[in-house]
C-alpha cells in the first residue's frame, strides 16, 4: 500500500517548512486584524488581554513565518494557544467541534510538533543563524 | 537560544502521534456530526455533505488508529482542499474572514503526514510492520 508513498520521508523537511510557513501566515492574520482591523476587523471585543494576544500573534507569526528561533517560539505558541483554548472555548462545551476552538486547538499542536522538529529545510535559523 | 531545545528531535516521533491521533480526532467528530448527530447534530445537506460525512469517518478512524497512514492522510489533504477552495474561498481571500482557518489546518497537517507518516504510535508500525 505505501509503495506510491516509499521515497517521499526526504522530502519531509521541505513540506514541514511549507507547512510552517502557512501556519504561520494564518495565525500573523489574527494579530493584524486586532492592530490594524486588516484583512477585516476584529472577530472580539478588544479588551487589555486581546491586545497583548495580538502582539504574540504579531510577533510570533512573524518569526515563526521567517523561521527564526523556530522552536523558543513554537514552544511560546504552543502554550499561548493552550491557555486560549482552556480560558476561552473549553468552558462552553467539551467538543472543539461545537465551542469554536478547533482552530486554536490544531494551532497548538502544530506548533506543539515544531517545538520538537524544528523549522524544516527552509527557515532563517538553518539558512542564516546556522543552527537546528 | 536554542540549546535547551536540543535532544528533544528524537521525541518527534512521539509527537507526531499525539498531533495525528488529536486531529484525526477532530476530524472524526465533523462525520459523527452529519452521520448520528454527535456531539450535535448538523443540519441535512445534499449528497455532497454526506460523501464528506463518510469521508471524515472513515478517515478519521483510520487515521487515529494509524492505519494505511499515508494514503488516507493524502485523500483527506486533498479533500480538505476541495472543502477550502469550493467552500471557503468564493467568501474572501483570506482564512481570517473566509472561517476556512481550520480546514487549511487540516489540510497541512494531512500534508505532511503524507511525507513523515504517522510517527511512533500507529498500527502501521505495530500491525502491518510497515512505516
Amino acid at each position: 500500500m505505501t509503495s506510491p508513498f516509499a521515497g517521499l520521508e526526504r522530502y519531509a523537511p521541505y513540506a514541514l517548512s511549507i507547512v510552517r510557513i502557512v501556519v504561520a501566515a494564518s495565525f500573523f492574520e489574527f494579530g493584524l486584524e486586532k492592530y490594524f482591523d486588516f484583512p477585516g476587523p476584529a472577530h472580539v471585543d478588544m479588551t487589555p488581554i486581546y491586545y497583548v494576544q495580538g502582539i504574540i500573534e504579531i510577533v510570533g507569526g512573524f518569526l515563526l513565518l521567517i523561521g527564526a528561533f523556530t522552536r523558543v517560539v513554537a514552544f511560546i505558541l504552543s502554550g499561548d494557544m493552550a491557555v486560549a483554548y482552556f480560558m476561552i472555548y473549553f468552558p462552553r462545551s467539551f467538543f472543539p467541534g461545537q465551542n469554536g476552538g478547533l482552530s486554536a486547538m490544531l494551532y497548538c499542536f502544530i506548533f506543539l510538533y515544531m517545538v520538537f522538529a524544528g523549522g524544516g529545510a527552509w527557515s532563517v535559523d538553518r539558512s542564516i543563524l546556522k543552527q537546528e | 537560544m536554542t540549546s535547551f531545545f536540543e535532544g528533544w528531535e528524537k521525541w518527534s516521533p512521539q509527537i507526531l502521534s499525539i498531533v495525528r491521533i488529536m486531529a484525526a480526532l477532530c476530524f472524526l467528530q465533523h462525520g459523527l456530526q452529519k452521520y448520528i448527530g454527535f456531539p450535535s447534530a448538523t443540519p441535512p445537506g445534499d449528497i455532497l455533505h454526506y460523501v464528506q460525512g463518510a469521508i471524515e469517518v472513515a478517515g478519521g478512524i483510520l487515521l487515529a488508529l494509524g492505519l494505511w497512514t499515508r494514503p488516507v492522510a493524502f485523500i483527506m489533504a486533498g479533500d480538505m482542499a476541495v472543502a477550502y477552495f469550493t467552500q471557503h474561498m468564493p467568501r474572501s481571500f483570506f482564512p481570517a474572514l473566509n472561517g476556512g482557518d481550520a480546514a487549511i489546518l487540516y489540510c497541512f497537517i494531512f500534508f505532511y503526514i503524507v511525507f513523515v507518516g504517522g510517527g511512533a504510535w500507529s498500527l502501521d508500525r505495530k500491525v502491518l510492520r510497515q512505516e
